[in-house]
């Protein structure tokens, strides 16, 4: 079971010019989540969504707090999709597939085989990204962060530069990957509908990198927009971003 | 550290001195120090190379005057007064040629189809050989320095021009289309401003093309002008006037192309990215990625 | 059917487009061909500008005559010894300029002052320092390549993808992983660029070196054609030195295209 844990993680950026103000991506922010869960991150663009991510990732470094991902004890193995397909041009499918793997040529081609075949891909191994669509490069990127086995799995917005049909498409798949897996997902997003369509937890983050709220999700799945309750269960979160909008504007007064 | 964040290091703090030297300019001084530093280290090696400063004062002394064995000095005006008329006429007439037969080339598929094989050929004769025959048809004078120019400048200007005539993207075309903007607000606003760009590399190209070219024909036949000086040198083994005059060739050449040229380029491309003070590498890659248009050159 | 037919006017239209183009080149060079025969016979004479019938000779001569092969494998011997040292040098000047601002500030004066120097000036500068023999030639190409490929690696290495870095890193890659699957890939289409657009500049500079003083070499023999006041057999070893760097030029294009195929399928998007 990975555990992912966050205690008052700060981010603070340089100022990029002499005299600039430096830039609070992240204040102040706590929680934890373990096992087999979906936890999808909503909030405002600009409130620190992605820097988490790469603070997790490490590929950034915290200003303070701590970040820590366990899995029993042990440092996790982690996987990642991110916003665009992050491919390499210049490798094959399968090339890209490889780079990541660990494992001796024949087992890493078996695994990548099997993941390629669960997106749908299995035709395009020889096939360089600049040969396929958006989708099927993105695909790739889902196939490639679910190959290397990870314990903790990070997503950042990974459909949001689809358009809305294969965006819709690939949240199904990526349902029953899940289910298939279950894998610890941390998933970023700004679409609401997207969060409570995939997730059992929604955590929400407020303009300037708090936490505002904290929730559960408990609709079993596969779950369907027109389903009455998903879209109380939207409703309701959005209501609560309302409140935050309406605090933030009667605090700036 | 990994490669990610070696990319986007933070800055450190620095003295003042040390910021100094490690500022741009404090960069491309050092640069000058080391270059003079390593030319006196090779003229001490190589007995034939001269010094800095030997070049130095020969230069001083060719401008201004006096005598060193025998040989007249001070005679730098005439000579560049002989030579920069030669390539002034020779670059005009190859400026507007070239933009002719470009303009032909860019616009015309049938004339496209004649004449790219032989502007290949064309591009691809180097400047000594139209140097060499324009000597054999002229003798020496004052036209074979100027045929040779024309001859091996026109070609790239065409090619500079035919490639901007057929670069106006036809989304553009279309979009004027669908707001029926008329003809000649289209030439203005649409094609004049996209062929600039190609006219002023190709004729960036033409200037150090002909200015080879003239130094070049000079050089073999002519019995006065820069190219003609520098080959007296040489031919008298005095490597100090031979380099001397080399330094004075490629002065040249910047400062041209550093007093007339870029600025009017600049002007012409204002609605580019806003110019910054940061050293940028755009101006040397602007000129290769012409070179990288140009087919097969 | 209607779609058939179609198709079917569609082949009809590019074979003739392909056609009319074909028929262009043929009658370029037959134009081209006529132009330099009537200039040679009517405007000027056949001794100031010998006809392509003579030249024609002149490159039989010179063929039949067998030596020739030791000329061009010597010019472009030399040719690429000046590429290997361009390289050499170029790609580590390249890197730095492309890595760090201090050393972007430091090199870019130099390396755009020398990529705009005449070559005249660079053939003269190689004898003065190695005098005549088989050094010389191979400094001026150096001399003026190196710029090319030194801006090409530059260029190249600030457009790394740093978002395909951060992705490697995320995935735990090692950095000689990193170097070798991203920044080595990104940089090498460049460097293969700055190659092919300096070979043809390298190569004029070569024989103008050879020119000025060189016992050996396609340069050479233009010169004692020259000397010899035999305009045919100038323009023969001038042409015949053309069409065989031509040939190598095409060679590295249909190369380079294979090379960084995934490239071109990028672009088509």
């Amino acid at each position: 079971m990975a555990t992912l844990k966050i205690e008052n993680l700060t981010k603070t950026f340089h100022a990029h010019s002499k005299g600039g103000l430096p830039t609070r991506a992240i204040q102040d922010i706590s929680f934890e989540m373990s096992g087999q869960v979906f936890v999808s991150l909503v909030g405002p663009s600009g409130c620190g969504k992605s820097t988490l991510l790469n603070i997790v990732s490490g590929v950034d470094t915290p200003s303070t707090g701590t970040v820590t991902v366990t899995q029993d004890g042990k440092k996790a193995r982690l996987g990642y999709v991110f916003q665009d397909p992050r491919l390499l041009p210049w490798r094959t499918v399968m090339q890209n597939m490889l780079y990541v793997s660990d494992l001796h040529e024949e087992e890493g081609r078996a695994n990548a085989t099997k993941y390629l075949e669960m997106v749908g891909l299995e035709h395009a191994h020889e096939m360089y990204p600049g040969q396929l669509s958006g989708g099927m490069q993105q695909r790739v990127g889902i196939a490639r962060a679910f190959s290397v086995s990870p314990d903790l799995l990070l997503m950042d917005e990974p459909f949001s530069h689809l358009d809305a049909i294969t965006a819709r498409s690939l949240r199904e798949e990526l349902q029953v990957m899940w289910n298939a897996t279950k894998k610890t997902v941390l998933f970023v997003t700004h679409d609401v509908l997207e969060a409570v369509q995939l997730s059992n937890r929604i955590i929400t983050l407020a303009h300037g990198g708090t936490v505002f709220d904290d929730t559960t999700v408990e609709l079993p799945f596969p779950r369907k927009a027109s389903d009455p309750d998903f879209a109380a269960h939207q409703a309701e979160i959005l209501g609560r971003f309302e409140v935050m909008e309406a605090e933030r504007a009667a605090a700036a007064g | 550290m990994s490669v990610a964040t070696r990319l986007n290091r933070p800055p450190f703090k620095r003295s003042p001195v040390g910021r100094a030297l490690t500022s741009q300019w404090g960069a491309r001084l050092t640069s000058y120090v080391v270059f003079i530093i390593g030319w006196q280290l090779l003229a001490m090696l190589v007995e034939r190379v001269p010094g800095p400063w030997e070049t130095l004062d020969f230069i001083w002394r060719e401008v201004s005057g006096g005598d060193l064995g025998g040989v007249r000095r001070g005679q730098f005006l005439e000579h560049f007064g002989a030579t920069v008329p030669r390539f002034a006429i020779g670059l005009t007439t190859s400026f507007v040629v070239g933009t002719v037969v470009g303009i032909a080339i860019g616009s015309v598929s049938f004339v496209r189809a004649l004449l790219s094989d032989v502007l290949l050929v064309f591009l691809a004769l180097p400047a000594i050989i139209w140097a060499f025959l324009t000597v054999m048809w002229y003798g020496l004078g004052w036209e074979a320095p100027v045929y040779t120019v024309i001859l091996s400048a026109t070609p790239f200007v065409a090619v500079n021009v035919a490639q901007g005539v057929r670069a106006v993207s036809p989304e553009l075309h279309r979009m004027s289309d669908a707001f029926g903007v008329p003809r000649n607000r289209r030439l203005r606003s649409l094609m004049l401003p996209a062929v600039t760009g190609y006219l002023f590399t190709g004729l960036r190209f033409a200037v150090i093309i002909g200015w080879n070219a003239v130094l070049l024909a000079e050089w073999f036949g002519a019995t006065d002008g820069v190219g003609w000086r520098a080959r007296l040198w040489y031919d008298a083994a005095r490597y100090r006037g031979f380099i001397g005059w080399a330094i004075i060739f490629i002065v040249f050449i910047f400062l041209l192309d550093g007093l007339v040229l870029s600025p009017i380029q600049k002007r012409a491309f204002r609605w580019r990215k806003s110019a910054s003070d940061e050293v940028d590498l755009e101006h040397g890659l602007a000129d290769m990625e012409a070179i990288a248009k140009t087919p097969f050159l | 059917m209607a779609e058939a037919a179609t198709l079917e006017g569609t082949s009809r239209r590019l074979a003739g487009a392909r056609l009319r183009r074909a028929s262009g080149v043929v009658l370029g060079w037959g134009a081209f061909v006529g132009l330099w025969a009537f200039t040679s016979s009517v405007i000027l004479t056949e001794f100031t500008l010998p006809g392509p019938l003579k030249v024609w000779d002149a490159i039989w001569v010179i063929v039949t005559a067998g030596s020739w092969a030791d000329d061009f494998l010597i010019s472009i011997s030399k040719t690429f010894m000046g590429f290997a040292i361009a390289v050499l040098i170029g790609t580590p000047i390249g890197y730095l300029m492309g890595r760090a601002g201090y050393w972007k500030a430091f090199f870019h004066d130099g390396v755009v002052g020398a990529g705009s120097v005449p070559g005249i000036v660079y053939a003269m500068m190689a004898l003065v320092i190695f005098g005549i023999g088989y050094l010389g030639p191979v400094l001026a190409v150096g001399l003026i390549s190196m710029p090319f490929i030194a801006l090409n690696v530059a260029e190249g290495l600030e457009g790394v993808d740093t978002d395909l870095l951060k992705m490697s890193k995320a995935f735990g890659r090692s950095e000689r992983q990193s170097l070798r699957h991203i920044l080595i890939p990104s940089i090498l289409p460049f460097a293969f660029a700055g190659v092919r657009l300096s070979f043809a500049i390298a190569w004029k500079v070569e024989a103008l070196t050879e020119v000025f003083g060189s016992s050996n070499g396609v340069g050479f023999q233009i010169r004692f054609a020259f000397q010899g006041f035999s305009i045919p057999r100038v323009l023969a070893w001038t042409l015949m030195f053309i069409a065989l760097l031509l040939l190598i030029e095409r060679a590295l294009a249909v190369l380079e295209r294979w090379l960084f195929r995934w490239r071109t399928w990028e672009q088509e998007e």
